[in-house]
Parts: C-alpha cells; structure tokens; sequence
C-alpha cells in the first residue's frame, strides 16, 4: 500500500511529531508509515484523513502487490 | 477495539524491581542449592507423590517454600515486565509486541525440541525448570530490543 502522508504533511505544513500528537501515536509509527514500512489499521487510516480533511483513498492506495 | 490485556504502564517498573532480584536470588539458589530451614513448613498439596512416602489426591506434606516463593515472584514479575503498556503504547508498538511474542515462543521451543533430542535424565529436568521462565524472557530481551531500536528513529 502506497500512501501520500509525506506530500499530504507538507501540504499542511506539519511535522512528524505534530502529526503524532494529533493522530495519537508515536512519531516513529508517522515515520514507519510514510516509509512503507507499516500499514495502519483502518482506524488510523481514518484519523489521518480527518486530520488532513481529505478523502482516506486520496492518502492511501493498493499498489498490485497487495494482491498476492 | 481498546481490549488488549495489557497492564496500565506504570507497573512495568514494579514487575522490574521484582524482577531482577527474583531472577539473581533465583539463579543462586539453584546454582547453590540453598533451602534454609526456616522455610522448612507443612502445606496443603494436590495430587501427592512423595519420592520415599505415599500417594494421595490431597493432603499436607512438608516442603521447603523457597523454590516456590520465588517461582511465583519471577511470574509476577516477568509477566508485569512483558505485559505492561508502554507510555506511549499505540498500533505499531503492539505490533512489536506480537512479533517479539512469536520469536520467543519459536526460541523457546526451538532450544526445548533442541532438549528432547540431546537432553536426558536429570539434565533434562534442569531444561524443563528452565524453561517454564525462558519464554517471557525471551520475550522481554527481544521486545525491550525491538522498542529500543524503534525509539532511535529520527526525524526526517
């Protein structure tokens, strides 16, 4: 699963740790996320969107291996 | 969606003052074989079978409580270690949790199928005593490892 939470964070102009505080989280689980490392439960995925006033597929999207 | 069995963060540092001295004391006394006498008293046990004496279903039977006293602190304390929350526990960190759970229970009966195979007798009864604590610790060295790493993560 890809994700826009780098491009989506400075569009709003906040850090890591802002973006933690309001989700809250861990900075290293915004940092984890943003580098793919960890898909978020849809809880977190939903958070997100809210905090970014978006839609939740605007940030995230299935890439084809998530398929397999 | 909050239910996790965790114990609230602040009993992860009592579980480490158990903890560590239960562990010590614990490894002395079986290296050295130490039962004062004092703990030397009459308790009520279940399913009785004296090595020179009889077998009953329940009765009184005289045991020194030292091995005991400190088999129950070492749960206490390594279970309140393992299954405190942390601080800032969220989803990625229980996510370390289950991970570092499943790598102890593979290492733990790794080293155990390892037991079977190499490990007889009275050597084998050493694993076994062993063994009933390795999990959790197991456990706790990975987990504390993992969240150690975790933390160190900059900024970017």
């Amino acid at each position: 699963m890809k994700n826009t939470i780098k491009v989506e964070r400075a569009k709003n102009n906040i850090t890591q740790a802002k973006l933690a505080e309001l989700a809250n989280v861990t900075r290293q689980t915004i940092n984890a996320m943003e580098l793919g490392k960890y898909a978020p439960s849809t809880i977190l995925s939903l958070k997100l969107a809210s905090i970014f006033k978006v839609d939740i597929s605007e940030i995230f999207t299935l890439e084809e291996s998530d398929w397999d | 969606m909050k239910l996790n069995y965790l114990f609230p963060s602040k009993y992860k540092k009592i579980g480490w003052i158990i903890f560590y001295p239960t562990l010590i004391f614990g490894l002395i006394t079986v290296i050295f074989d130490i039962e004062p006498e004092f703990l030397d008293v009459n308790v009520f046990g279940v399913f009785i079978d004296e090595i020179i004496g009889e077998k009953k279903l329940i009765g009184i039977i005289n045991n020194n409580i030292l091995n005991e006293i400190l088999g129950l602190l070492m749960i206490i304390g390594s279970i309140l270690v393992a299954f405190s929350k942390e601080v800032d526990e969220d989803e990625f960190i229980s996510k370390i949790r289950l991970e570092s759970l499943v790598w102890a229970t593979y290492m733990n009966f790794g080293i155990l199928f390892l037991a079977f195979i190499f490990v007889y007798d009275l050597s084998f009864l050493w694993v076994m005593i062993f063994n009933m604590f390795t999990i959790l610790i197991f456990f706790i060295i990975r987990f504390n490892w993992q969240i150690r790493k975790f933390r160190k993560i900059e900024e970017i």
